[in-house]
């Protein structure tokens, strides 16, 4: 078994269902979490401040917006999850050491959690796009294949948390990849206005995170500009999580193998 | 014993953490059906030792067989035969008593209609029935601790390995789980403990290996064990400072003896013989508890320090 062939094993979907009996104890309040506050950021800034200007070349802010907080509530959601709720339930509630006691591999325990997130990524992701729907925001039936990039987002997002919550000595310390790395990844990713003048080492540096790359995804599938370089963009991520999926085994074994 | 015949064996089994050496060399054989247990205080190597076996961690050297398999190259088969009720009881809180069964269950492929009679049956035999719903954060110690035992069995397992059953829990609790792994043992489960408690020990064990500083100091029936190293009663005097009679004068009625802090421990065949020679003696011991010797005792004469301590 390696780092992918474990999202095909029953036991990494059986991690899968327990994080969903989990879940379904405080759904609700989980749903309204990841839905009020990027639906209150993207009221304040898409309204509020786009009110005062257009994007040249995009229109209103508002729109230029909406596709980029798919990819904003999917690494979020995903960020979160896989490091602080991965933290806490290796570390406070020992739920991966009795998994280990049984016959589970780390790598399925990994791969469940990274299904995990993709769920919740679609779950989020989807609800969001509903919203903007409702405001008129989305113009292509390509929109329907949005999930499907939300699920990709989930993986590659969940990836490096993952690995940082298993490297990091104190639950704190997972502040350091929000701010370090989570959150300046957000503001250069496209989300909130173009990079086109934007210097271009500040732009090679906003290719090389997979946030660039799904926003634009969204934003072809939103507006209905699908071109052959939406499906490159899809690719990117998709190697991204291919590559990236190796990197944290050995961490994950260190903590939980024999 | 041949390595054959037995369910776990060890040979010259070593772990070592960097520079600390937490098993040093042990020699074991168990055999099915048996209640094997390990006495000793913490960081002893019990711990380690359990871990080893249930594939939790990898040994540093010696052999080390489970179930005719190797834990380095068939851990994952081996695991699939094995219940194992670890030190921290880490049940899931997030879910109910019966999802932690049934979650258990679906990693050894026992799912389905199949899984829901087995953790009925076993919620039954914990004595954890109509609290099927409950939050594990809502249950008290000693029902934790009877749920990972009902967990550890859900794969019908051929051994159950136990690494301090009933540590922390109250007497009543304590008596609880003895009861249900006697019961267990009458099935004729192999059972593989670790414990402090000498009660604990004596009261289930076949045999015990006693275990100090990663080596086992001796090993048999526990009551061969007393026999052995102590002595049928034992004699406890406290505080009498030089006026006790030395062993000459006492007709060698005392076959060992030994002191610790203000308590003299005189070992001896029949209390009653010994006590009355002391009155005869003129010597009428002011405090002093007359009992039968215990494991406790054992552990004191071979590692010259107390369980409890």
């Amino acid at each position: 078994m390696n780092a992918l062939t474990a999202f095909f094993t029953p036991n990494a979907w059986r991690v899968f269902r327990r994080n969903m009996l989990a879940w379904q104890k405080y759904a609700w309040s989980s749903v309204a979490i990841n839905i009020v506050e990027p639906f209150a950021y993207f009221l304040a800034l898409g309204f509020g401040l786009g009110a005062y200007f257009s994007l040249t070349g995009y229109g209103s802010l508002v729109q230029f917006m909406a596709p980029g907080f798919l990819g904003l509530t999917a690494l979020n959601t995903a960020t979160f999850d896989a490091s602080w709720g991965c933290y806490e339930r290796r570390v406070f509630n020992g739920v991966y050491e009795s998994m280990v006691t049984a016959p589970v591999d780390p790598l399925e325990i990994a791969a469940g959690e990274y299904i995990w997130q993709a769920f919740r990524s679609v779950l989020y992701g989807s609800l969001f796009l509903a919203v903007i729907a409702g405001f008129g925001l989305v113009h292509s039936w390509w929109a329907l294949l949005c999930p499907v990039m939300l699920a990709l987002c989930g993986i590659v997002f969940a990836i490096p948390a993952l690995l940082v919550s298993f490297v990091v000595k104190t639950q704190e310390h997972l502040f350091y990849y929000f701010s370090f790395v989570a959150t300046p990844m957000v503001m250069i990713g496209g989300v909130f206005f173009p990079l086109d003048k934007f210097p271009h080492w500040a732009l090679a540096l906003a290719w090389l995170t997979p946030l660039y790359h799904a926003v634009k995804v969204f934003r072809s599938l939103v507006m209905g500009t699908v071109t052959a370089s939406t499906g490159l963009e899809a690719l990117w991520v998709i190697a991204a999580i291919v590559l990236l999926a190796f990197v944290p085994v050995r961490s994950i074994r260190a903590r939980l193998a024999n | 014993m041949c390595a054959i015949s037995s369910i776990v064996y060890a040979r010259s089994l070593t772990k070592r953490y960097g520079a600390i050496e937490a098993v040093r060399g042990i020699d074991f054989s168990i055999s099915a059906g048996e209640c094997y247990g390990f006495l000793g205080v913490n960081g002893a190597g019990k711990t380690s030792t359990m871990k080893m076996i249930y594939c939790r961690i990898a040994r540093t050297s010696g052999e080390l067989g489970v179930l005719g398999m190797d834990p380095a190259r068939d851990a994952s088969r081996i695991k699939q035969r094995l219940g194992v009720v670890a030190q921290e009881n880490a049940l899931d809180p997030e879910l109910d008593v019966v999802e932690n069964l049934l979650l258990y269950a679906s990693f050894f492929g026992v799912t389905g209609a199949a899984a829901r009679r087995r953790a009925d049956e076993l919620l039954e035999l914990v004595a954890i029935s109509g609290k099927e719903r409950a939050l594990v954060r809502e249950l008290s110690g000693g029902m934790k601790r009877r749920l990972v035992i009902a967990r550890a069995l859900v794969n019908d397992p051929d051994i159950l390995v136990l690494d301090e059953p009933t540590t922390g829990l109250d007497p009543q609790a304590r008596l609880l789980v003895w009861e249900k792994l006697t019961r267990l043992l009458e099935r004729g489960l192999t059972l593989l403990l670790t414990t402090h408690y000498m009660e604990e020990a004596a009261r289930l064990c076949n045999r015990v290996a006693v275990i100090d500083e990663g080596r086992i100091l001796a090993e048999g029936q526990p009551s061969q064990l007393i026999e052995r190293f102590a002595a049928q009663d034992v004699l406890e005097l406290v505080d009498v400072g030089g006026r006790l009679p030395d062993d000459e004068r006492l007709d060698g009625l005392v076959l060992r003896r030994e002191r610790h802090g203000e308590t003299q421990y005189l070992y001896t065949a029949d209390n009653r013989v010994l006590l009355h020679r002391l009155a005869e003696l003129g010597f009428d011991p002011p405090r002093h508890v007359a009992r039968q010797a215990t494991l406790e005792d054992v552990f004191l004469n071979i590692t010259g320090r107390g369980l409890s301590e």
